[in-house]
């Protein structure tokens, strides 16, 4: 990771770039400088607070080279979904230096009384904390939310639990990423830790789905690529026969990517679709947004 | 549009917060109060006083209800001395957050030492923190203990103006209003206030520094009591513009000057999820339909 000093630069010279009001900049860098230089941690919980009076949800805006300088400073690190208040309060987050415990308690003290959007700014940062190992379970925990804005903190666009969540708890991220509706493409590494349990329980989740009469979301069958089988190809000729053609897309997306003489047979009649698909006109990151379009 | 000053949504169901909706409430405050049980501990404080800046306000968004509280320490458990002081530690933690209008419900229940000390304490931590005071009066000795509340905060130098005092009734109201406090009024089917004594209140004292709640909570209590009055008082033949006041202006007024409290945030709610088409920013003040979230946010569980 390259150093903090590094990474306040950076979204220092994002705010001046983002129109904040010169007063609120003013605000924050008294309070960055008081955060680092005060023995209590009162200053900093009480500045963390108190953003939201300097600063507004308004999305950053950003360039493509900035959001490339962000992967630079932490791999992999995105905020093009970040809005100025989270930025503001993990900027003074930033500021905030103790010894490994002592930053720990004080940091444990915010995520337990934080409001929704503190939580969200905690757990979108957490790709920026130091002590991954001591914030893994922190990170775990966080994903038993059901507030939609604190789920998606930890779960899209971030690079932690791609990188740090075991299997088990990393299966449990997608499949309630799944459960809640939340958009699969926006998850970082999805396709290089998919696994054969949790396209197993992607495929019973379907079926329970079906079962009850509802609809699959089309992101799903990302997951049972890698490790197509009798059962999957069941599912997807079953999503072939669908008559929304958003989930026929997944389907024949899905059997596009398997390799498997069966799979190349059911594109067979498909022509259009798979066209798009080899110009790249149909990938996941399609049909996730096209679905979300849908659902809103 | 209604704004209900004082509803405890922790106890109520998603029912109610459908039928709130449908009948126009658009903002609620959420004053911290007790669960009807003495609490042992302070974890017990601290994970309610979460839950009031956390999960209440995300759920009632899902209604497309703006949720605000208030934070405080009630004077009910403000008798247990020890557990109140570790409570006292923990409300600056929570005071200064968004959405948090008034430090409250605060004030006298039995009108003990304890409860005095800690009703003192933290008119104090208000001025501190530049916030509104509600005031819950008592059930008990009723019209004494809302002098000395207002005595009180005199005493303290917090503005009247500033001070929203709650669960009026007809004995109280004059004082109150005279001595330039607000007055707010709980409509209880079975105790406190009823409708119609209400609109024979707005008829005699008029709209100003007059507000209308529910607080309705876990016990028999009207989540929708504060349409359902405005409704009565223009069957009265109450004037619209004084219905607005007692029902939505008056709250948003005198809760607004915490800085935390503005009509854009129903008006032009932003959209949880900024992937999600809702229609663009536009103000809607025209049709004065608010623009919140739908139900494409509810999550299942």
């Amino acid at each position: 990771m390259a150093s903090d000093i590094e990474m306040k630069r950076f979204l220092w010279k994002i705010f001046e770039k983002n129109r904040a009001e010169e007063k609120s900049i003013a605000w924050l860098r008294l309070k960055a400088e008081q955060t680092k230089n005060s023995s209590s941690n009162s200053t900093f919980f009480l500045a963390f607070s108190q953003a939201s009076r300097f600063f507004k949800k308004d999305n950053l805006e950003l360039s493509s080279e900035e959001k490339d300088q962000a992967k630079m400073l932490v791999p992999e690190f995105e905020l093009s979904h970040w809005d100025l208040l989270q930025t503001a309060r993990t900027y003074l987050l930033l500021h905030f230096q103790r010894a490994k415990d002592q930053w720990l308690d004080a940091v444990s003290q915010l995520f337990e009384t934080g409001d929704l959007y503190e939580q969200q700014a905690l757990y979108a940062s957490l790709p920026l904390m130091p002590f991954p190992e001591e914030l893994l379970s922190r990170a775990i925990d966080g994903c038993r939310t059901n507030m939609t804005l604190i789920f998606d903190a930890i779960a899209l666009n971030n690079p932690f639990p791609g990188k740090y969540f075991p299997e088990a708890n990393w299966n449990q991220l997608v499949l309630k990423s799944i459960f809640m509706q939340r958009p699969l493409y926006r998850i970082q590494k999805l396709d290089e830790r998919r696994n054969p349990a949790l396209a197993d329980i992607a495929s019973d989740f379907a079926h329970e789905r079906w079962a009850a009469g509802r609809d699959v979301m089309p992101e799903l069958w990302r997951l049972v690529v890698p490790f197509i089988k009798e059962k999957f190809v069941a599912d997807l000729k079953k999503v072939l026969a669908s008559n929304a053609q958003l989930e026929v897309e997944a389907g024949l997306l899905a059997l596009y990517g398997c390799e498997s003489e069966i799979a190349k047979q059911l594109l067979q009649g498909h022509n259009e679709v798979v066209m798009a698909i080899e110009y790249g006109e149909i990938t996941w990151e399609k049909i996730g947004r096209d679905f979300q379009e849908k659902r809103a | 549009m209604y704004i209900d000053p004082h509803i405890h949504l922790v106890s109520r169901t998603t029912d109610d917060y459908e039928a709130m909706r449908k009948a126009g409430i658009v903002a609620t405050i959420e004053p911290a109060f007790w669960l009807g049980q003495p609490r042992t501990e302070v974890g017990s404080f601290k994970d309610y006083f979460s839950t009031l800046v956390g999960w209440e306000r995300f759920r009632a968004s899902q209604f497309g209800i703006v949720h605000y509280c208030t934070m405080g320490l009630n004077s009910k458990e403000a008798n247990n001395v020890a557990l109140a002081e570790q409570v006292m530690e923990l409300l600056p933690l929570f005071a200064g957050k968004e959405g948090v209008v008034a430090i409250g419900e605060i004030g006298y229940d039995d009108q003990t030492e304890a409860e005095d000390k800690f009703y003192r304490l933290q008119l104090e931590l208000a001025k501190d923190v530049n916030l509104p005071v509600l005031i819950h009066t008592p059930h008990r000795d009723k019209k004494k203990g809302t002098t000395r509340s207002m005595d009180v905060a005199e005493e303290h130098q917090v503005d009247p103006g500033w001070v929203i005092v709650d669960h009026n009734n007809e004995e109280t109201v004059k004082e109150v209003l005279d001595r330039g406090f607000w007055a707010a009024f709980t409509i209880y089917p079975h105790t406190k206030m009823g409708s119609e004594r209400m609109v024979e209140i707005v008829k005699q004292y008029g709209p100003e520094r007059i507000i209308v709640n529910s607080a309705a909570d876990w016990g028999i209590s009207d989540p929708l009591a504060v349409p359902k009055t405005a409704h009565l008082m223009r069957k009265m033949g109450i004037p619209e513009e004084y219905v607005r006041l007692t029902t939505y202006q008056n709250a948003l007024t005198v809760f607004g000057l915490s800085g935390q409290m503005d009509e854009n945030d129903w008006l032009k709610a932003p959209s949880i999820d900024q992937t999600k088409k809702l229609g663009g920013n536009s103000v809607l003040r025209g049709g004065q339909v608010p623009r919140v979230e739908g139900p494409a946010d509810q999550v299942e569980n």
